[in-house]
């Protein structure tokens, strides 16, 4: 029998969107809870962690964006099909995780001059060098025109299509110099499932 | 057939630290490469992402602590029995990263100021919250006396167990108010298998602000 699933997060893609899309492939029904901002600290303290997302699976909850996620793609087939293969997905989750930090230490920085120089930084340097080792793993596997790890689609993919998402609010056509990853990201969208996903889910900056 | 397994990390315990746990506590051989700070330079290009620490496994390369964790745990049996289980150890993992991943950014601080006011929020607000949320969820599984996820250790313990010994650098004794945490962490040191790689461990610095800087 399907468990009842709740996702609780704010009204964002932001972190519980990989669980969305994860919920979107498999075709699982979910309630989509979103709260308002000013709602968040009466929510707060009933969290396990004081943090959002939260999914209750039958009630009981489950923290952290990514803690979700596996449970979710291991639940449903996209968490990679060997023990190795799941370290590959996990490697490159945390990959993505390490390029979206950076941007939102800029974000927040106040003084003016630093942030210009911190983003030029992230933009000219540190992102690019990212994008070129997830492009070379890439093109190890099927030489760059299937997915990250294996044959079929995993949790890998969907972050990193999320993940460009996120670092497209702030940084340009980030995908530009990088062809494979830039067709990946449009094969990953353009699934049926969740190309009906993106066309649904409410407008939302990030 | 048994794996050849190769950790690549600094001469420190840091990033590296959990997976030398689990090697010990599943009593499996690998080879512990450390390189000094200097040597970094050398060792980055290759690297998959320019970061380390990495695990070869039969000579294949695995990055991202956390990952590198979590397959090691998985291959050891330590990585919760169940899929529900998987998922609380999983987010206990990510739990210590939001423990710790800030004591970083504020040791790399530069202005005075946002320095000690960060430092404040971590340690009036930040830590409690996060120290009392761990602890509520050992002292529900046999009333503190047992470990994080069901009935025996799993890589989550390894994982609360190293950073309560991360997070003096920043605030001092971190589980005066904590007591089943500070006696989680006094069992957790006296396993057979894991006193005896404290006792052998090198004695290197525990924490400095070159941790973050494996990063391009």
């Amino acid at each position: 029998m399907m468990p009842n699933y709740k996702l609780k997060y704010f009204n964002f893609r932001g972190r519980a969107e990989l669980a969305r899309l994860v919920f979107a492939v498999a075709e699982v029904e979910y309630e989509d809870i979103r709260f308002a901002v000013e709602d968040w600290p009466k929510i707060k303290p009933t969290t396990p962690f004081g943090q959002a997302p939260v999914l209750e699976v039958d009630g009981k909850p489950l923290a952290q964006s990514s803690a979700i996620a596996r449970y979710l793609g291991k639940e449903y087939g996209l968490a990679g099909k060997t023990n190795w293969e799941q370290a590959q997905v996990d490697m490159i989750m945390d990959t993505m995780e390490d390029i979206l930090t950076p941007m939102r230490a800029i974000h927040f920085c106040k003084d003016e001059q630093q942030k210009a120089e911190l983003q030029k930084k992230y933009q000219e340097e540190t992102l690019p060098n990212y994008l070129k080792g997830l492009e070379t793993f890439l093109c190890g596997n099927n030489g760059g025109d299937g997915y990250f790890v294996g044959s079929e689609l995993t949790l890998a993919d969907l972050t990193f299509m999320h993940y460009t998402g996120q670092v497209e609010v702030f940084v340009p056509n980030p995908l530009a110099k990088f062809p494979k990853l830039q067709a990946l990201r449009e094969r990953v969208e353009e699934l049926p499932k969740i190309a009906a996903w993106i066309a649904k889910r409410p407008k939302t900056l990030r | 057939m048994a794996h050849k397994y190769k950790l690549i990390y600094f001469d420190r315990r840091g990033r590296g630290e959990v997976a030398r746990l689990l090697f010990a506590a599943a009593g499996v051989e690998y080879e512990d490469f450390r390189f000094k700070k200097e040597e970094w330079p050398k060792y980055k290009g290759t690297t998959p992402f320019g970061q380390c620490p990495v695990l070869e496994v039969d000579g294949k390369p695995l990055t991202q602590s956390n990952a590198i964790v979590r397959h090691l745990a998985r291959e050891f049996g330590l990585a919760g029995k169940t899929a529900w289980d998987q998922a609380q150890v999983d987010m206990i993992l990510e739990t210590m990263q939001d423990i710790a991943n800030p004591i970083s950014v504020i040791c790399l601080c530069k202005d005075e100021e946002e320095k000690h006011a960060l430092k404040a929020t971590y340690e009036e607000e930040t830590l409690p919250r996060y120290l009392e949320a761990v602890q509520k969820i050992l002292a529900a599984n046999k009333d503190g006396k047992g470990f994080l996820v069901g009935d025996e250790m799993t890589v989550a313990d390894l994982s609360l167990f190293w950073t309560l010994d991360c997070i003096p650098v920043m605030v001092k004794n971190p589980t005066a108010k904590f007591p089943k945490l500070q006696e989680f962490r006094d069992r957790i040191a006296a396993v057979p298998n894991i006193a005896a790689w404290l006792e052998k461990l090198p004695k290197t610095a525990d924490w400095d602000n070159s941790n973050v800087e494996h990063n391009p």
